[in-house]
């Protein structure tokens, strides 16, 4: 009896154990590929589902929220997802400019410089905490915290609404009597992305970065590569549940080691893989292998198929160290057109500090007229002059690529400026965008620390637009951030500034004073007295 | 002499050669220029509120469009866009501001026509604080044209019209509202020089009444034509309610822009209202003390207004210039003429070339900037004391031997 009663006992946490996962899935997957330049982009992706969940309705934030009890979903997230009703979340630090031109698309299409966050949210009740703006603005500081970032710095001053470029990735719950969802998106492009940043995104994995492919996320290595940013996405599939996944990108560049372009988990992230995350229901490493070249890869993938070899953690023989090794040299080859046909870039011309001259061109090498849809965020500190716009298409100027334009005015010291263009970029041509820009003069307190050193402008964002609508495949190409300097007042003397202008105002005014009260009266000189 | 100054001559000379220097490339060079257009008046930002308009989006809705809609109006409708045009269109209202110039001086002086109405035109279209702003495009330029029409028909004893250009000027420039109380003086008195013979207001005082509820009737009219055109009232905060709030630090040649680019936040509010209220100190003491010539209290206003109001450029100290050639009767009291011409050539100088050096060449930092449109203050408030001690020391007369005058 009493035995029996132990042994019971001792299955009551594994019975407990069991049962509490049967609500959430965690999945991890590591997909390495080499890119046409000889480097090496690996992305790691942990995604955890919640089964049956649903986004909390915002009407209903004045009530009391269902307990929350999670195994594998990362609580600190879970609760700031549920106090601030969010239906999807979308959270980038990324360090680097992604080179389309040589890299094509990453795997994870968000890859803005420095932090960037976008969020769909519903209108909650009339109470104001609950408008979505101040929640956006409570979920901007409680990331902060949670990822160490400076998300509060994503203030009102940065954020925008676009209407087009930014789609929810899962579904976004018809609730009655509540108003439809709004988007709202902020990015910061001076964010410095750091081992702070990676530790907080660790904690939220269930394995954190002991078992599992999350042992290889070592950030010497990750913090070394030539580009790297990792990702929060958060999104509602209504026939599965809430899904959040994280997400790590990296390029490294074996060819800097040495002449090879020869990789393996040891080479690219310094560890192997030692043990399985337990609770994993799937993990595995993805490797794109090469198609026209002789190759070999050890050890011998589990299953090989669509050109890709996949090692599943829970069948291979740990410690784990994927590897891959061409007999040739390494041959530079351009990425072909078809991949990425469209290049963009953009500058900002002029030497004056009060006003330039923004160019963007945009190539398309396709065979195809593809339409695109421009987004341009920009702080207040700069404002476009929409009426000099010119559009040129290989140096002839043409208005009709211009399909549609949409823009949000910028309001001095409040409002961020969003411009929003469809264009319709012709065949093997190069559209040229022009517009004139203003810059701000700022307050004495509103410059940063910094203040010589300019301000960075949020990179542009092109997005593809699907040829059929309704088709949620959305690619978007993110320029790199800018540069501009406003002109800066001299820091070290407010006090000066305020003594002479009242002085001045001060002098002034007793003159005309003076003059004005005082009357004016004949006396006598008299011979002076010698 | 005097025939080369023949007003019927010099006029059309003078507009001609206007007309002639506006349509050069010159305005699409100074249009960027600080001094001679503010956020307020200028024309890129006029070109892009119409363009905003005209594609459906709210101009007043973002901080860039501060004019008042009733360019809005006129520009979507009645004139061209133009460059050109605008440009013939600007010097046209030069030209007519000088012609209520000389229209003043002739109704001030009480003839038909006089040998120096050729040199007033020509120290209106000449001046180059005036031209110049008018070939950048700035809409002070009707500021100006509007003030002048405003004191023309004042003199001649034109209320209604009178009033109504005074409304129209409020309506694009909130500041100008110190005209009012000199104007309405002017209108039910007469513009004729008393300075010599100072005495109390002769005019009709209950007339006042009935011209400020005609003034209030214009402006209010005014007013909801405004908002009938843009649909709304948030062009009010976005016009008037910039020259008080300051929400644009862009550099011009008054003392707000710097002193509030420094100024600390919480004290900010505060000094908002001090140079707002500093503004409107003047208009009772120079209407009480000037109450027997109100067009001279209108000219102090000028100044007043040209030295101190949130967003000057050159055009509004250049008008209080011009309309010194009104005043001969002052010259031989100037106590200082050199002096504060010299300031104004040292300043006229020194802000352009500083002004470049900070924000294009990048060798010069604000301080200097700021330190030339100190000066320019300086020139500023040296006329204009120099001005109101010569207006009251012309009652006195030339003091005879062994005796002089002075201040009680």
């Amino acid at each position: 009896m009493h035995k029996s009663r132990f042994l019971w006992a001792l299955c009551l946490p594994a019975a407990c154990l069991s049962q509490s996962f049967s609500g959430e899935t965690f999945d991890e997957e590591l997909a390495i590929r080499a890119l046409p330049d000889g480097k090496v982009a690996s992305r790691f992706e942990f995604s955890t589902l919640l089964h049956g969940a649903s986004p909390r309705n915002p009407r209903n934030l004045s009530s009391e929220d269902d307990s929350q009890h999670y195994t594998l979903f990362p609580l600190a997230l879970g609760q700031v997802l549920r106090r601030y009703a969010v239906t999807e979340l979308h959270l980038t630090l990324n360090a680097g400019k992604w080179n389309y031109d040589r890299w094509g698309y990453p795997d994870e299409p968000d890859v803005a410089t420095g932090a960037s966050m976008w969020t769909w949210m519903a209108e909650g009740s009339p109470i104001p905490r609950h408008s979505v703006d101040a929640r956006w603005r409570d979920l901007r500081n409680a990331l902060a915290g949670l990822f160490c970032a400076s998300l509060a710095s994503l203030d009102e001053q940065r954020t925008t609404s676009p209407v087009l470029a930014f789609v929810p990735q899962g579904a976004l719950p018809a609730w009655p009597q509540t108003e439809p969802h709004a988007l709202r998106h902020a990015s910061l492009p001076s964010e410095h992305v750091c081992t702070e940043n990676l530790t907080p995104f660790l904690k939220l994995l269930p394995c954190k970065s002991r078992a599992g492919l999350a042992r290889l996320l070592n950030p010497h290595r990750l913090l070394d590569a030539d580009w790297h940013g990792m990702g929060l996405h958060v999104s509602w599939l209504p026939e599965e549940g809430v899904r959040v996944r994280l997400t790590f990108q990296s390029v490294t560049d074996p060819l800097r080691a040495g002449n090879t372009r020869d990789w393996s988990l040891s080479s690219l992230f310094d560890r192997k893989i030692e043990t399985a995350c337990p609770v994993a229901a799937s993990s595995r490493v993805v490797v794109t292998l090469p198609t026209d070249e002789s190759y070999s890869i050890r050890p011998e993938p589990s299953f090989v198929g669509q050109g890709r070899g996949i090692f599943d953690l829970a069948s291979q023989p740990l410690p784990l160290d994927v590897g891959l090794h061409w007999p040739t040299a390494f041959q530079y080859t351009t990425l072909p057109t078809a991949q990425s046909p469209l290049s963009v870039r953009r500058t900002l011309h002029g030497s004056s500090q009060d006003h330039s001259t923004l160019a963007v061109s945009i190539k398309n090498a396709g065979p195809a007229v593809v339409r695109v849809a421009y987004l341009e965020t920009l702080p207040w500190i700069v404002h476009l002059y929409l009426h000099t716009l010119e559009l040129s298409v290989d140096g002839v100027s043409r208005a009709d690529v211009l399909h549609d334009l949409s823009y949000t005015a910028p309001i001095p010291h409040g409002r961020a400026a969003a411009l929003e263009a469809v264009l319709d970029l012709p065949p093997n041509s190069t559209v040229s965008l022009r517009l004139g820009v203003g810059r701000a003069f700022l307050q004495y307190g509103e410059h940063p620390p910094d203040a010589q050193r300019g301000w960075e402008l949020p990179g542009a964002v092109v997005v593809v637009l699907p040829e059929h609508p309704g088709n949620d495949s959305q690619r978007r190409i993110y320029t790199s951030a800018l540069l501009v300097d406003p002109a800066t007042p001299d820091f070290s003397m407010p006090y000066n500034v305020i003594i002479f202008s009242c002085s001045l105002v001060a002098f002034i005014f007793g003159s005309v004073f003076n003059g004005l009260t005082r009357r004016f009266v004949v006396i006598a000189a008299g011979p002076r007295a010698e | 002499m005097k025939s080369s100054l023949d007003v019927s001559l010099v006029f059309p000379l003078l507009v001609a050669g206007r007309l002639l220097l506006a349509l050069t490339s010159l305005s699409d060079a100074l249009k960027h220029n600080h001094q001679l257009s503010s956020p307020l008046t200028s024309y890129l930002n006029l070109q892009e509120g119409i363009y905003l308009f005209q594609n459906g989006i709210d101009p007043y809705s973002g901080g860039v469009f501060r004019h008042s809609p009733l360019f809005l109006s006129l520009f979507t409708t009645v004139l061209p866009r133009s460059r050109v045009i605008s440009s013939i269109i600007w010097t046209l209202s030069d030209a007519l501001g000088a012609w209520a110039l000389v229209q003043i001086w002739r109704t001030r002086q009480r003839v038909a026509q006089t040998s120096r109405d050729g040199l007033i035109a020509a120290a209106y279209l000449l001046n180059p604080y005036i031209f110049l702003s008018t070939l950048a495009l700035s809409t002070s330029t009707f500021e100006n044209t509007f003030a002048l029409l405003a004191l023309m028909f004042a003199a001649k004893g034109a209320a209604s019209p009178a009033l109504l250009a005074a409304a129209f000027l409020l309506q694009i420039s909130l500041s100008s509202v110190l005209l009012l109380a000199p104007l309405l003086l002017l209108i039910a008195s007469s513009p004729i020089s008393q300075l010599a013979s100072p005495r109390p207001f002769a005019g009709n005082g209950k007339k006042i009444i009935s011209l400020l509820i005609e003034f209030l009737v214009f402006t209010v009219v005014l007013t909801l034509a405004s908002a009938l055109v843009s649909g709304g009232w948030s062009w009010v905060p976005q016009t008037w309610g910039a020259s008080l709030t300051l929400p644009d630090l862009t550099p011009n040649v008054g003392l707000w822009w710097y002193f509030f680019t420094e100024m600390f936040d919480h004290f900010r509010p505060f000094f908002l209202m001090v140079f707002s209220v500093h503004l409107l100190i003047y208009v009772a003491p120079v209407c009480i003390k000037f109450q027997y010539d109100p067009l001279f209290a209108a000219f102090i206003l000028l100044g007043i207004l040209g030295t101190f109001k949130s967003y000057p450029t050159m055009a509004d100290p250049g008008l209080f210039l011009s309309v010194i050639s009104v005043f001969p009767e002052l010259y031989p009291y100037l106590r200082y003429p050199i002096v504060t011409t010299l300031l104004h050539l040292h300043a006229a100088l020194l802000m352009p070339l500083f002004h470049h050096l900070w924000l294009n060449q990048g060798t010069a930092n604000a301080n200097f900037f700021y330190a030339s449109t100190l000066v320019f203050a300086c020139a500023n408030g040296a006329a204009l004391t120099d001005c109101i001690w010569a207006g009251l020391r012309i009652a006195i007369g030339e003091p005879q031997e062994g005796f002089v005058v002075v201040q009680e």
